[in-house]
């Protein structure tokens, strides 16, 4: 196909976009790396500015890996992030199905039910004791079935089901295909980028949580990662305890940025590739 | 047309009935429920869990009422004399008019000048033929949501601050004055939107490009053969596809309104921004911090849900005109 | 390949439901025991919590093992990271009636919640069973664990007397300058700092002095014989009577002396901006020639690293508080209501009467000069030498006792100890420590109803920098007092502090 004088121009502006975007996200990325390598004399040499490192130092990640809870914290995240999800994807695909069935009666009333919650909630105290009641306490239930669903992802999942075509659920039903298989069969293989994203929401929500672990965690063997990271980067008011505490520098809150946070920006581009052009919907329709 | 048919459907079982259901009807409706009973065993655990996680705990509001007292809990604590004394501490604050202009300002900004980037975002990487470039560019603008709120505040330290910050650096030397980007009034709610941009830019595109990529390929195809510019292809093919994703996350969007994010405001701000920068949120977290006072975190809470739920309300109707409500 | 896909991913959810049980398990396991302890036999279990700030308890813990040993306890310490994380949890575990034997309360207000709640138990009554931390501690110190006549808590004894200006001496000599010691002669100084390229790069980069606010000018404050405006520092004793510094006929003329330093570009423009580390990286960076900060800011070892290895030929000395024009000086005002750390127990353990008498036994124990010892230096002769009364730390001690402090629940003789633990440092400790300093009372005093101090702090702060900045007269001063007064409520709180203070027994 021949390419039109407003195709490459189209091209063109595309182009600049990603650019655009692309060195708006690296300067300061960058700025975040050269920070956590560079030892802070250096940095404050410069003014508290380095763009590229001269003077390359491990010492930060040093510091950090020299944690020894940091192993065995990360094992904790990986555990919840992995079984989370998947209690998530469970229980968020079986709520947002249905509720993406137009005709499905009493679904207004349904979904009412769940935005109800995004708004009002009873406050940490009752979430707290639902958890003890549950015997929840001190495990690695209570940083996942007490987050087992997010209605905002529910209600994203359930708007892309709703854009499946419904002449496929009809024709699946005329074969006389029961719900369960066309949710397994047609419905969940035509909406792997959205499964995939919802899914991804769910992973960096695990990966990122902090607070659940703080309030239903007292064993610091089962802290997660957020909680041990955070740990180190405090910053103390007090005098008597200035004395005490070494300051955690610049270099120090970068490394252990990068470091608690590389494991799941990596998961990204084997998440990204299914976001191509609607090809499984080819495939099926063709 | 299928479609007509099941909205007709839909009016008939919302649960405000405007007149009485016949009989025949109401027979009509349980041989529906049962044909979809497998449909309902889908949605039980859901319906469970949010019974034991999020209503059980909703007694919680009436904390709002009361003078909370740890060993009575929350029904044993004495009601809160007179009954809106915790409201009447929020609304009587001289501050409060401010607080609420600030935060709907804030969060309207954020909300108008935050949701077209990532869809124009999406669409651009969509239509990006370079396999390679759209790849990396979609990796790199997703991270900075990883960072937090402190360390973005340092690298906008970095970069803008008055005295030692690398732009007014570069303005001095080229002869201008510095510009207190972070220091004073004039520019405080512009950085607190653009660093919110920014932060959320390649991550708010990810649900969009989902939406793009689910669209039917066939339609791209036909438009093709027709002789439609890419242009025209966005405007009539891609931005109806993906309408529904926009309409609801507006209405979510709209629905959090008074949330003009606290984490961010709490780190970007000082006494010197405090009247175009305090928020209902920070404050809350002052006075909290001065009083412990867990009533009145509980009863600004109340006062955020019940406006923030009436949008929701509102904004679905709205939507329910252009196709892509929630309900 | 659905059912490929299915079969695998259901094998992956049971394996990682099977760890996940298995570490719920394991968790399970260890707190049935916890729940069999405190039986007649064996040591007796103790929870302890409080906020770390980071700091982590070692593998090898010998100060547990030493207390365990000591005194037939097992004593278990839960640390959270954060002020607010902690006070969260703190909450939560107050409403479900789970409170840990012994814990640190994060202030007044929250003591003051927990003990109107009826959570806690009075101390009164077995104060006589600490004769060591009662002694130690000594009375003053004690009375900041009152609630209502009531001891709700231990404070700990101890509290940090430091900050005062220091300059950059290679500075003064480069400009050939003495160092200020009065305000006129800051002045000046921080001028010369300005204008007169003090670092010799031949670039106009460099202010003044910098600080995080109106902490900034404290010693400015003090040199008027008042205290400074932000929270907790306003009322002291003058002549015997109860003074609020916002009232004080010289606040008029203090304002408009830092209103001069602000006027001349001498004050780093982001003074009011500054959070967290950002003045001192200025002070470090070199922008900056005059910071109010603490020796431990400054002077620890990793501290000079820093500002050394950036700039060899750097040198940062103290300044005595710069005298004002009758002569005054006063370093930073100390807050002496505020405890710097305070224990409660559950009312639970009136109940258990064999944890309260080891609790007891355990702060008492820490009072001593020997249990002392051991949770500020750690193990003798391992750890410290003690010669006499001389202790000194040995290598081993520096490198393993540093989270010693998390067992300091009797608290410790501020000064001496860091003199001894920061001996390459202790003529800078000494100097702060002995410097005039104005005593105030602010955190003796319990807002009353009505009155919200946030609203109030935010609004004498904002006044305070518009006149600084020169966007309000300060002829409107008195027209800021009265909206202030009535306004925010701010009549009705003094009238209430004056009342409180005179029960306390100040200002009668």
């Amino acid at each position: 196909m021949v390419s039109s004088r407003s195709d490459k121009i189209f091209n063109a502006i595309i182009y600049a976009v990603l650019v655009i975007v692309a060195i708006a996200a690296v300067f300061p990325l960058l700025y975040v790396i050269s920070m956590s390598l560079t030892p802070y004399s250096e940095v404050v040499k410069n003014g508290g500015f380095i763009v590229l490192p001269r003077k390359i130092s491990f010492e930060a990640y040093e510091r950090i890996f020299a944690d020894p809870a940091l192993g065995r914290s990360m094992l904790v995240t990986v555990i919840v992030t992995v079984c989370g999800t998947l209690i998530n994807m469970l229980f968020t695909t079986l709520a947002a199905y249905p509720l993406s069935r137009r005709n499905l009666p009493g679904r207004t009333f349904f979904l009412l039910y769940i935005v109800f919650t995004m708004l009002f909630n009873g406050g940490l105290i009752p979430n707290y004791l639902v958890v003890q009641s549950l015997g929840m306490l001190n495990t690695l239930w209570a940083l996942i079935i007490p987050g087992a669903i997010a209605t905002f992802n529910v209600l994203i999942l359930k708007s892309f089901f709703e854009t499946l075509p419904e002449e496929l659920f009809e024709s699946a039903r005329i074969d006389g295909a029961k719900e369960f298989r066309i949710l397994w069969q047609v419905a969940i293989p035509l909406s792997l980028p959205s499964m995939m994203t919802v899914g991804l929401f769910y992973m960096v929500g695990h990966w990122n949580s902090f607070f659940s672990a703080v309030l239903y965690i007292t064993n610091t063997d089962l802290n997660p990662l957020q909680v041990v990271i955070r740990n180190m980067l405090l910053l103390t008011q007090s005098s008597e305890l200035q004395a005490e505490i070494t300051v955690p520098t610049a270099a120090m809150q970068m490394a252990a940025v990068i470091a608690g946070s590389l494991p799941i920006i990596a998961v990204y581009p084997f998440i990204q590739k299914h976001f191509t052009k609607g090809m499984l919907l080819g495939a099926v329709k063709g | 047309m299928v479609r007509m048919k099941q909205h007709v459907n839909l009016q008939a079982h919302s649960p405000q009935p405007a007149k009485p259901v016949p009989r025949g009807q109401v027979r009509r409706i349980s041989a529906e429920i049962w044909k979809m009973k497998a449909l309902y065993l889908m949605l039980l655990p859901c319906l469970i869990w949010y019974f034991i996680f999020k209503y059980l705990p909703m007694y919680g509001v009436v904390i709002s009422f009361k003078d909370y007292n740890f060993t009575e809990g929350i029904f044993g604590s004495s009601w809160a004399d007179p009954w809106y004394k915790h409201f009447k501490m929020f609304f009587e604050s001289p501050y409060f008019t401010q607080l609420l202009s600030n935060t709907l300002l804030i969060s309207l900004y954020k909300l108008l000048f935050g949701v077209f980037p990532s869809i124009i975002l999406a669409i651009v990487f969509f239509e990006c033929r370079v396999s390679w470039l759209k790849r990396w560019v979609q990796t790199l603008s997703y991270m900075p949501h990883f960072l937090s709120w402190i360390v973005i505040y340092g690298i906008s330290i970095a970069f803008l601050s008055e005295t030692t910050g690398l732009v007014n650096r570069w303005i001095t030397e080229m002869g201008g004055s510095a510009i207190p980007f972070l220091n004073g009034t004039e520019w405080f709610r512009s950085i607190l939107v653009s660093t919110e941009i920014w932060k959320d830019l390649g991550w708010g595109a990810i649900i969009y490009l989902a939406a793009i990529s689910s669209i039917d390929p066939t339609l791209f195809e036909a438009a093709k053969v027709d002789g439609a510019s890419r242009l025209r292809m966005i405007w009539h093919i891609t931005l109806p596809g993906i309408r529904n994703v926009i309409v609801l996350l507006l209405i979510l969007r709209i629905g959090s309104i008074l949330d003009a994010g606290f984490e961010q405001v709490f780190v970007f701000y000082h006494p010197r921004v405090y009247e175009v920068g305090d928020i209902i949120d920070t404050w809350v977290y002052r006075t909290g911090l001065e009083q412990m006072n867990f009533s009145l975190g509980a009863t600004v809470g109340l006062f955020k849900s019940v406006i923030g739920f009436a949008l929701v309300l509102g904004a679905n109707k709205l939507a329910k005109r252009w196709g892509g409500s929630i309900w | 390949m659905t059912r490929n896909r299915f079969w695998s991913l259901s094998l992956a959810f049971v394996l990682a439901a099977s760890l996940l049980s298995a570490c719920g398990g394991k968790e399970e396991g260890a707190k049935g025991s916890t729940s069999e302890g405190g039986n007649a036999s064996g040591p007796v279990k103790l929870e302890v919590s409080q906020i770390s700030w980071g700091t982590n308890l070692p593998a090898d813990d010998f100060v547990k093992k030493e207390l365990d040993a000591k005194l037939g306890i097992d004593l278990k310490q839960t640390l959270v990271g954060d002020q607010a994380d902690y006070e969260s949890k703190i909450n939560v575990l107050a409403a479900s009636n789970n409170l840990p034997d012994l814990f640190m309360v994060t202030g007044k207000p929250h003591l003051q919640k927990l003990a109107e709640s009826g959570s806690l138990l009075d101390f009164t009554p077995y104060l006589d069973k600490m004769p060591d931390y009662t002694k130690f501690a000594g009375s003053d110190v004690i009375k900041k664990g009152l609630v209502s006549d009531k001891q709700y808590a231990l404070p700990k004894a101890g509290q940090a007397v430091s900050h005062t200006y220091w300059v950059r001496k290679d500075w003064l000599d480069n400009l050939k300058l003495q160092p200020p010691t009065t305000v006129d002669e800051l002045l000046i100084v921080a001028k010369a700092f300005t204008e007169q390229d003090p670092d010799q790069n031949g670039k106009n980069d460099t202010f003044g002095m910098t600080g995080t606010n109106f902490q900034t000018f404290d010693p400015i404050f003090g040199a008027y014989g008042i205290t400074n405006i932000y929270e907790g520092a306003k009322l002291f004793l003058e002549d015997g009577k109860v003074t609020n510094t916002l009232y004080h006929p010289k606040m008029k003329e203090a304002l408009a002396t830092v209103k001069k330093f602000v006027d001349a570009g001498v004050v780093d423009p982001e003074v009011v901006s500054n959070k967290g580390t950002m003045a001192k990286d200025k002070a470090f960076q070199g922008k900056v020639g005059i910071i109010n900060l603490e020796w431990a800011q400054i002077v620890k070892d990793d501290q000079v690293a820093v500002w050394k290895g950036a700039n060899p030929k750097a040198e940062w000395i103290q300044l005595n508080p710069p005298k004002g024009p009758d002569g005054t000086q006063n370093s930073n005002s100390i807050n002496i209501g505020a405890p710097g750390g305070l224990w409660a127990i559950p009312k639970r353990l009136e109940k258990e009467p064999e944890k309260l008498n080891k609790i007891l036994e355990l702060i008492n124990y820490l009072a001593t000069p020997e249990g002392g010892r051991l949770v500020q230096f750690g193990l003798q002769d391992v750890h410290y030498t003690l010669n006499g009364e001389q202790i000194a730390i040995t290598d081993k001690g520096k490198q393993e006792a540093g989270f010693t402090w998390l067992y300091q629940f009797a608290g410790r003789e501020e000064t001496e100890y860091l003199k001894t633990k920061f001996a390459g440092q202790a003529e800078y400790i000494e100097f702060e420590a002995n410097l005039p300093r104005i005593q105030t009372l602010d955190g003796y005093v319990q807002s009353p109803p009505g009155y919200n101090a946030a609203d109030a702090n935010r609004f004498v702060e904002e006044e305070m920098i518009k006149f600084v900045y020169g966007k309000s007269s300060l002829d409107q001063y008195d027209q800021f007092l009265s909206t202030l007064e009535s306004t925010f409520n701010y009549k009705n709180y003094m009238d209430s502090a004056l009342e409180q203070l005179n029960k306390l027994g100040y200002g009668k």
